[in-house]
């Protein structure tokens, strides 16, 4: 966990680096997203492709912009944004909250990591219309399958960090005299925060992921409900669109964690060692 | 007993596991005040013993005092310098060098006036809000020395602090060790198996027998203080303390 983060950390400064000129960089980007979409409405235009399935670039626009212009969006959108914060949030705390028990306390992570590991290699996709069945059509059950998702991938990336924590930092902080506490503050929690920022944003796309395909199974409103039904009209754009905003909305929400990640994580920015 | 005796090992017996004795029979005095250096062949128990001292490993038999009391880790006058420096890497030089006093319960302020003191006096003050990450091993280790002798214990355990350096910054560290020494008062064991080093820092140099019997020779480092590292370099009296503890040293692993 820890050397993704740090790949992460050096991919970021390496891109800094060559971006002396964050304008051109931009300017790269636009045309390469240029490309794509013409691309995609030239594919139509020549008749290499049939809009009917992968519709243009056009259409998709026309839909994002009706789903938004008539407020059609809004109530399922707020449902589905109100799923994925509570099992995100959900996940963190008792994600990051097992985590310390099992690093602290051996005999039990023993005992239990096997139910553990068989539970995260279900595939909770498959659960969803159990859950739906024990926890109703509402947004309970939908919480319910993203937190599943999200809980083991903040619960192992956090454990991983705290499981490789530094024992000469442990050993020195114990002989100047530091409690259980303070270790725990200032070697532990430091130490494995790289693995939980990594966890954080895999939660989050886990999150959204189970959210939005557990409103596909059952239930009253959603973005899940609005895919189901433009699926059911093959409104091909309207599918689209609406995954475009999920995705808009999760690359949103990851970019604030990638900004919060930089300023907590600045010590380990162009890690390498220096000899002599 | 000796008022002026601050470490006191008699007769210590140190088992590994199931009757393995990495040490028996260990005998240790150390003057308040004193700095003694223990080398030995790989395998000597000289670590072992520094960790006895330091109370991380459990006396089998024996009595070992330092100070009066028996060995804890984490007492309050004890401070033990490990082989790597182990700085934090999310704190900066000067954030290192506070952590030891955060844990020894100083204040905010004096905290950091004594961690600007100490960093100055090792050389680091235009690195002091640099990470460990952009250091040099020398600098990493010279922070390491600033938090140790910042918190001003009167027993200081080292084990091996320069064995990474390379020759030349080995030089300087060891006068600034010295430097940061000699104002402290403080009782120091000193473990290395660098006979140079050992002679450069140490009054006294305690070879340790490959038996795990303990300290079979000594050798009283008569130069006097201050000492420069450089200075010894070309000093006669320095080269025959020199082949004399390596001839006790060679005497020793047999």
């Amino acid at each position: 966990m820890t050397d993704v983060a740090n790949s992460e950390a050096k991919l970021g400064s390496a891109a800094r680096s060559v971006g002396g000129r964050p304008a051109s960089i931009f300017a790269a980007r636009a045309a390469f997203l240029a490309i794509i979409l013409l691309a995609w409405q030239g594919a139509v235009d020549s008749g290499l492709a049939n809009a009917a399935f992968i519709s243009t670039p056009a259409s998709v626009a026309q839909s994002l912009w009706h789903l938004f212009r008539d407020g059609e969006i809004f109530p399922d959108l707020g449902t589905t944004v109100l799923e994925i914060t509570i099992a995100f949030a959900l996940s963190v705390v008792f994600g990051i909250a097992s985590a310390v028990v099992l690093d602290r306390n051996d005999w039990l992570n023993r005992i239990v990591s096997p139910f553990l590991t068989a539970f995260n290699s279900m595939p909770r996709i498959a659960l969803g219309p159990l859950f739906v069945l024990w926890f109703g059509i509402g947004i309970a059950s939908k919480v319910v399958l993203a937190f599943s998702l999200g809980y083991f991938i903040m619960l192992l990336s956090t454990l991983g960090g705290l499981k490789n924590v530094d024992r000469d930092l442990l050993l020195m902080s114990r002989l100047f005299g530091a409690s259980e506490l303070r270790l725990f503050r200032h070697v532990r929690f430091p130490w494995a925060l790289p693995g939980i920022f990594a966890g954080l944003k895999l939660t989050l796309i886990y999150c959204s992921a189970g959210a939005v395909i557990g409103e596909m199974i059952a239930a009253k409103s959603g973005l899940g409900v609005l895919l189901q039904s433009f699926s059911g009209r093959f409104d091909v754009a309207g599918v689209l669109a609406l995954i475009l905003i999920v995705a808009l909305l999760v690359m949103t929400l990851t970019s604030v964690m990638d900004l919060v990640e930089r300023r907590l994580l600045e010590w380990s920015r162009g890690s390498t060692d220096v000899p002599g | 007993m000796n008022a002026s005796l601050d470490i006191s090992v008699r007769g210590l017996d140190v088992n590994f596991g199931q009757a393995r004795n990495v040490l028996t029979g260990v005998e240790l005095a150390v003057r308040r005040g004193e700095f003694v250096a223990l080398i030995g062949a790989s395998g000597c128990g000289k670590t072992t013993l520094l960790n006895v001292i330091a109370g991380l490993v459990p006396v089998a038999a024996g009595t070992v005092t330092i100070g009066g009391a028996p060995p804890v880790a984490g007492r309050g006058d004890i401070c033990y310098v490990l082989a790597r420096d182990a700085l934090l890497p999310w704190r900066t030089v000067t954030g290192n060098v506070e952590y030891g006093l955060e844990l020894s319960g100083v204040g905010r302020e004096e905290r950091a006036r004594r961690a600007a003191t100490y960093i100055d006096k090792v050389g680091l003050a235009a690195a002091r809000d640099l990470y460990p990450s952009r250091l040099s091993q020398g600098m990493r280790q010279r922070a390491s020395l600033a938090r140790a002798f910042a918190v001003g214990r009167s027993v200081y355990l080292m084990d091996e602090p320069f064995s990474a350096l390379d020759s030349q910054t080995k030089l300087t560290l060891h006068d600034q060790l010295l430097g940061l020494w000699e104002t402290s008062g403080a009782t120091v064991v000193f473990v290395t198996h660098d006979i140079g080093e050992a002679i450069t820092l140490a009054d006294r140099v305690l070879v340790m027998s490959k038996k795990g019997i303990g300290v079979v020779d000594e050798i009283h480092v008569d130069l006097a203080r201050p000492r420069s590292a450089e200075a010894l370099q070309a000093d006669e009296r320095y080269h025959d303390l020199y082949r004399r503890t390596w001839t006790a040293l060679k005497a020793s692993a047999q």
